[in-house]
């Protein structure tokens, strides 16, 4: 069942292997000598600076959105009280927005001043998504701290900022470690900001994929082996954080 | 003594609140910029005529609402929202459906189904636009496997994505096989909870597995039956990547979901205010299933 279930999926992966002329021979045979040259024309082509611009995109945002969200999810988590509450509608309304909600407005605005196919501002529409998961994602975490430990330093005259970097950070951070790689898979897995965001400067893998079968002809065997390279960080980075998979997916709605 | 301890306490609370400020305020700052802003942005735009080609209409307000009373009137418009509600009920029955079967048939306690069941979450952690490279290879004739083995079998596949009839069952297919990972975790979650002595006392008092399941398990899993179709109800109307690869909204309009839709005329036909009003309908309806989506996490989280 597993291996009907993935066959779409393998098929795609042994593509990759093979030489053009045996993607297009059937059947199929079972045994054939695995060649890299499609992942060799990858490398040497534009399509590593797609990479490239995947890579910067998703790492920045993320970044950005860590520094901004933890001490906010930290300072929310011991806030009490129905602000609380519309915060947090607010922040899973985002999560539920359809994305093209945003890319009209993003689209004219960096159209005015010039932000159209740069890496910042992908960074920046990844940060609408990134941020609230961070707030939202992180505030569990918080909340099960035993708040003794805190209260302890603090009458001892401790800061709170002290208390919050010295005390508390190191303290959730396999958290944070999870929520920074689902941050990095959102922003890795994009498609449809990039598409219309970015032009050939910023583009990155998903979009450079997709322009194999555009603008280049039908390279069945560089269509597979640009997907494999795609699909390569989210497929190690996914299993390391499978716990996580659906409180991210659900914002935190469902306890998963 | 104790005037000294409270007048600690008070300057502890101070401190705290101060840095929940700081902590706070940048956050609320950026929210509002990259979300807030975009979204009265796009109201705005939708209340003009805006296109490309004519710069000066994009502050004509003159008549707010002509977006808005063109919308029943165009009838891709309304075919849109009818192949969306099309694929949302197909694909939400489906992986529902599925994923509960799939959850009920790997519920098994051994280390080699909990290794297995790793895999089994492959499609829903692939890129968007991976999966539809996949299914692209699978419903080109000339290099998928599929047509390959029906030609083995003498049957003749039609072109399932440039056909008429079989076009949007193309995207439900691939939807489901993406999604289905989803409905299968959150049921398989719920199925954990479910204590044995229910099932074991039932067992006692003679019922068969049919039973079992419709008396004991199912209205155990219902709500979250409910909470993961919902989820994923909203989420259907981000099929994008599937629906631009596959059959860009064709053949015709039989797979051009309202997204789609307000995505060529935004950036095909130049319709900036129109597509935005088209956007702004969208937003609302995904608004309200969120709404209804929360009301009933609030009631599940009160009865447990």
């Amino acid at each position: 069942m597993l291996v009907v279930l993935l066959s779409p999926f393998l098929w795609l992966l042994q593509m990759s292997f093979k030489t053009n002329d045996l993607i297009l021979q059937f059947p199929p045979p079972l045994f054939f000598a695995p060649t890299l040259e499609h992942y060799r024309a990858l490398l040497s082509s534009a399509f590593s600076a797609s990479f490239l611009n995947s890579l910067l995109s998703a790492s920045f945002s993320t970044a950005f959105a860590l520094l901004l969200g933890v001490p906010a999810a930290y300072a929310l988590s011991k806030w009490k009280g129905g602000s609380r509450h519309a915060l947090g509608f607010a922040i899973l309304a985002t999560r539920m927005a359809p994305p093209i909600a945003f890319t009209i407005p993003f689209f004219l605005f960096y159209r005015w001043i010039g932000l159209l196919d740069t890496v910042t501002g992908l960074v920046l529409v990844y940060t609408s998504f990134n941020l609230p998961l961070v707030i939202w994602m992180m505030q569990p975490f918080f909340e099960t701290l035993p708040p003794s430990l805190e209260e302890a330093a603090l009458v001892d005259g401790a800061r709170t900022r002290t208390v919050f970097l010295l005390i508390v950070l190191p303290m959730v951070a396999p958290g944070i470690a999870a929520t920074a790689i689902l941050c990095f898979l959102y922003a890795w897995n994009d498609f449809f900001f990039a598409l219309i965001l970015t032009r050939t400067n910023a583009r990155t893998a998903p979009v450079a994929v997709v322009n194999f079968m555009n603008y280049e002809g039908w390279e069945w065997g560089k269509i597979a082996a640009g997907g494999s390279l795609v699909m390569a960080p989210v497929l190690v980075f996914s299993l390391a954080v499978r716990r996580y998979l659906v409180s991210g997916l659900t914002a935190g709605a469902v306890k998963g | 003594m104790i005037g000294g301890s409270s007048a600690a306490k008070g300057s502890i609370d101070a401190d705290r609140r101060s840095f929940g400020r700081w902590a706070l305020a940048p956050s609320l700052i950026v929210l509002l910029l990259v979300a807030g802003l975009p979204t009265l942005y796009l109201l705005a735009t939708s209340l003009t005529p805006y296109q490309f080609v004519n710069p000066g209409s994009s502050t004509d307000f003159s008549a707010p609402l002509r977006n808005y009373r063109l919308l029943p009137g165009d009838p891709r418009f309304v075919n849109s929202l009818w192949v969306q509600a099309k694929l949302s009920f197909w694909g939400v029955l489906f992986q529902v459906l599925l994923g509960m079967l799939l959850a009920l048939l790997l519920n098994v306690n051994s280390r080699f189904v909990e290794f297995a069941r790793t895999f089994f979450l492959i499609p829903m952690v692939l890129p968007p636009i991976v999966v539809a490279v996949i299914w692209k290879l699978i419903y080109t004739p000339d290099i998928s496997p599929l047509y390959y083995a029906a030609s083995l079998l003498n049957f003749t596949m039609p072109s399932l994505t440039s056909s008429v009839d079989f076009a949007l069952t193309a995207i439900i297919i691939a939807d489901t096989w993406e999604w289905l990972p989803f409905t299968f975790l959150m049921v398989l979650a719920a199925l954990q909870t479910i204590p044995d002595e229910y099932s074991e006392a039932a067992l006692v008092d003679g019922a068969n597995a049919l039973q079992i399941f419709f008396y004991v398990t199912l209205p155990f899993i219902t709500p979250i039956l409910v909470i993961s179709g919902m989820f994923r109800l909203i989420d259907s109307v981000k099929a994008f990547p599937l629906i631009f690869l596959l059959t860009g909204g064709g053949p015709g309009s039989v797979t051009e979901v309202t997204n789609y839709y307000a995505y060529l005329l935004a950036f095909d036909f130049n319709e900036i205010g129109y597509s935005s009003a088209v956007t702004v309908v969208l937003l609302l309806l995904v608004l309200a299933v969120s709404l209804g989506v929360i009301w009933m996490g609030r009631r599940r989280e009160a009865m447990v």
